[in-house]
């Protein structure tokens, strides 16, 4: 008996899930190039599935196409949230294959910059069709009033869709959170360090609040 | 007697200067360019040529330009091949060489007059000596002045050997647009002698183009390595260094150059989402890119892409 229900429980929550009204939300991280999207995204990824998302690296556009991890979920306080995350390639208004020639040889590097823009492109697109909510990941090391980031948080203030900046890379002794509360005061700003998984908490226990 | 004065009559060399002031005898301000029946017989469409009588000689040979039959055109880039070619080979129409010199008065070709016509315009501003040779060469005098507004460019550079066909020196080879009859013929004189500014050149194509096809590969053969630079910039890059609007391109087809900008502006139009700076420098217009309904997918090493349209598809499956 205790097994029938059981049975019964498991159907009627994949039933649920099936046929909820909401479907998990999915959200875009999106943010400069470099400014540690896939580090989140695979923070996020590894605490609540333990797969990863994708490759990181110090050189900017290692992510080149957007990549989705689907039905994270995220527990807080008992109840789940579930979420898609896209990790999207790294925005920029301009990529040149120069920035890469001492990691690699010209032709690499070539195609890295021509794989990078297809991946804003892609970026954009996703931004404009397929994304519920967005946490915007800055480098809190870094400038963050640039042309890039006002646009896109334009953008997605224009959309009405929840947002939520990440001030990332705490770690770093040049790191100023302030910097980027003021730039963008509208906005909740969460400081962080995906690399070290700091004030993780946080930032799980926003994106229930936000995208649950 | 290419200008006449409409009220007394009075005729006028082409590129003189004394209907600048107004008609010396009656003091009346409205001339016309009279083709003589010898100028229509010519067959050189010297019908159109009468410049419609005006003071301001510029708009005169404005007009001239507009009507100046193809043939003159074709003439005078016969002329210009012949001096090059005499000049580099002497054998090909030693008499086209010698033609200049003697033009005033000897007239041999009939292709070779209308150059030569401004020498004696030159040497007098009145009268041309005999009627019967000048008649044609209002016209054709009229080609050089008629560049005269894109300096000297039809000879190129190896005219400065042209020079003792012409005396050059004696005015300076500005004066673009023959503002004075004078300069009209220091311009006619300077498009024989002048080494032509490289920044002129395309001018002249577009004028040559208008004259026929014919004539822009003499240019070609004329100016040599300046024509070279001109369609070679023309076709790949730069038309930027190019004064378009320099010269009287009136409306005729002004060639492959000013379609290449056109084009360029097009495709800039087209992409103005990705620019490819070269390949593996790219420049992103976000919000292009925001807003188009499809999106590029792959960017092809020689600049074609690949772009995703999902309109296409939504409305395949809404069908």
């Amino acid at each position: 008996m205790g097994l029938f229900t059981e049975l019964k429980d498991s159907i009627s929550r994949a039933t649920d899930r099936l046929f909820s009204e909401q479907e998990p939300k999915r959200i875009g991280i999106y943010g400069p190039p470099n400014a540690g999207k896939t580090t989140l995204a695979n923070r996020i990824a590894r605490d609540w599935t333990g797969d990863a998302v994708g490759a990181e690296s110090h050189v900017p556009h290692e992510t080149r196409r957007a990549r989705r991890k689907e039905n994270v979920e995220i527990e807080r306080d008992g109840k789940t949230v579930t979420i898609d995350i896209v990790d999207t390639p790294g925005v920029t208004t301009k990529v040149d294959y120069e920035e890469f020639t001492d990691e690699m040889d010209e032709e690499d590097a070539i195609r890295r910059s021509r794989e990078a823009t297809e991946g804003v492109a892609e970026a954009m697109h996703w931004l404009r069709e397929d994304v519920d909510g967005v946490i915007y990941v800055l480098d809190s090391a870094e400038d963050p009033i640039t042309q890039v980031n006002t646009m896109l948080i334009g953008i997605v203030e224009s959309r009405d869709l929840p947002v939520l900046i990440f001030a990332n890379k705490t770690d770093l002794e040049e790191s100023s959170v302030k910097r980027i509360e003021d730039a963008f005061p509208q906005h909740k700003t969460i400081p962080l360090s995906a690399k070290e998984g700091d004030n993780m908490d946080e930032v799980y226990d926003n994106i229930a609040e936000y995208f649950g | 007697m290419p200008h006449q004065c409409t009220n007394c009559g009075r005729t006028f060399a082409d590129g003189s200067k004394e209907m600048l002031s107004g008609c010396p005898d009656c003091g009346g301000n409205k001339f016309q360019f009279a083709p003589t029946t010898a100028a229509a017989a010519e067959s050189s469409g010297g019908a159109g040529a009468d410049g419609s009588g005006s003071v301001d000689t510029a708009s005169d040979s404005a007009d001239a330009s507009s009507s100046e039959p193809d043939n003159v055109a074709t003439r005078a880039a016969e002329t210009v091949r012949d001096w090059v070619s005499a000049d580099s080979a002497d054998d090909s129409s030693p008499e086209a060489a010698e033609q200049p010199l003697s033009a005033g008065s000897t007239a041999a070709r009939e292709s070779d007059r209308p150059w030569p016509a401004s020498d004696d315009i030159d040497s007098g501003d009145s009268e041309p000596p005999s009627d019967g040779e000048f008649e044609e060469w209002p016209e054709t005098a009229r080609r050089p002045e008629d560049r005269s507004g894109s300096p000297t460019e039809s000879t190129g550079k190896g005219s400065d050997e042209q020079s003792h066909s012409r005396n050059p020196s004696d005015r300076p080879s500005s004066g673009p647009t023959a503002t004075m009859a004078d300069d009209e013929n220091s311009a006619q004189a300077d498009a024989r002698s002048e080494v032509v500014p490289s920044d002129d050149l395309p001018t002249h194509a577009e004028h040559s183009d208008k004259g026929g096809a014919e004539h822009d590969g003499d240019a070609g053969s004329v100016a040599g390595q300046h024509s070279e630079a001109e369609t070679g910039a023309g076709v790949d890059s730069d038309d930027a260094d190019r004064p378009p609007e320099h010269g009287r391109v009136v409306s005729e087809p002004s060639g492959q150059r000013p379609s290449i900008e056109d084009l360029r502006a097009e495709l800039n139009e087209q992409f103005e989402s990705i620019k490819i700076v070269r390949p593996g420098q790219y420049e992103l217009n976000l919000m292009e890119l925001y807003n188009r309904d499809e999106y590029i997918i792959s960017l092809q090493e020689d600049g074609r892409y690949v772009i995703d349209v999902p309109e296409s598809w939504h409305d395949d499956e809404d069908d």
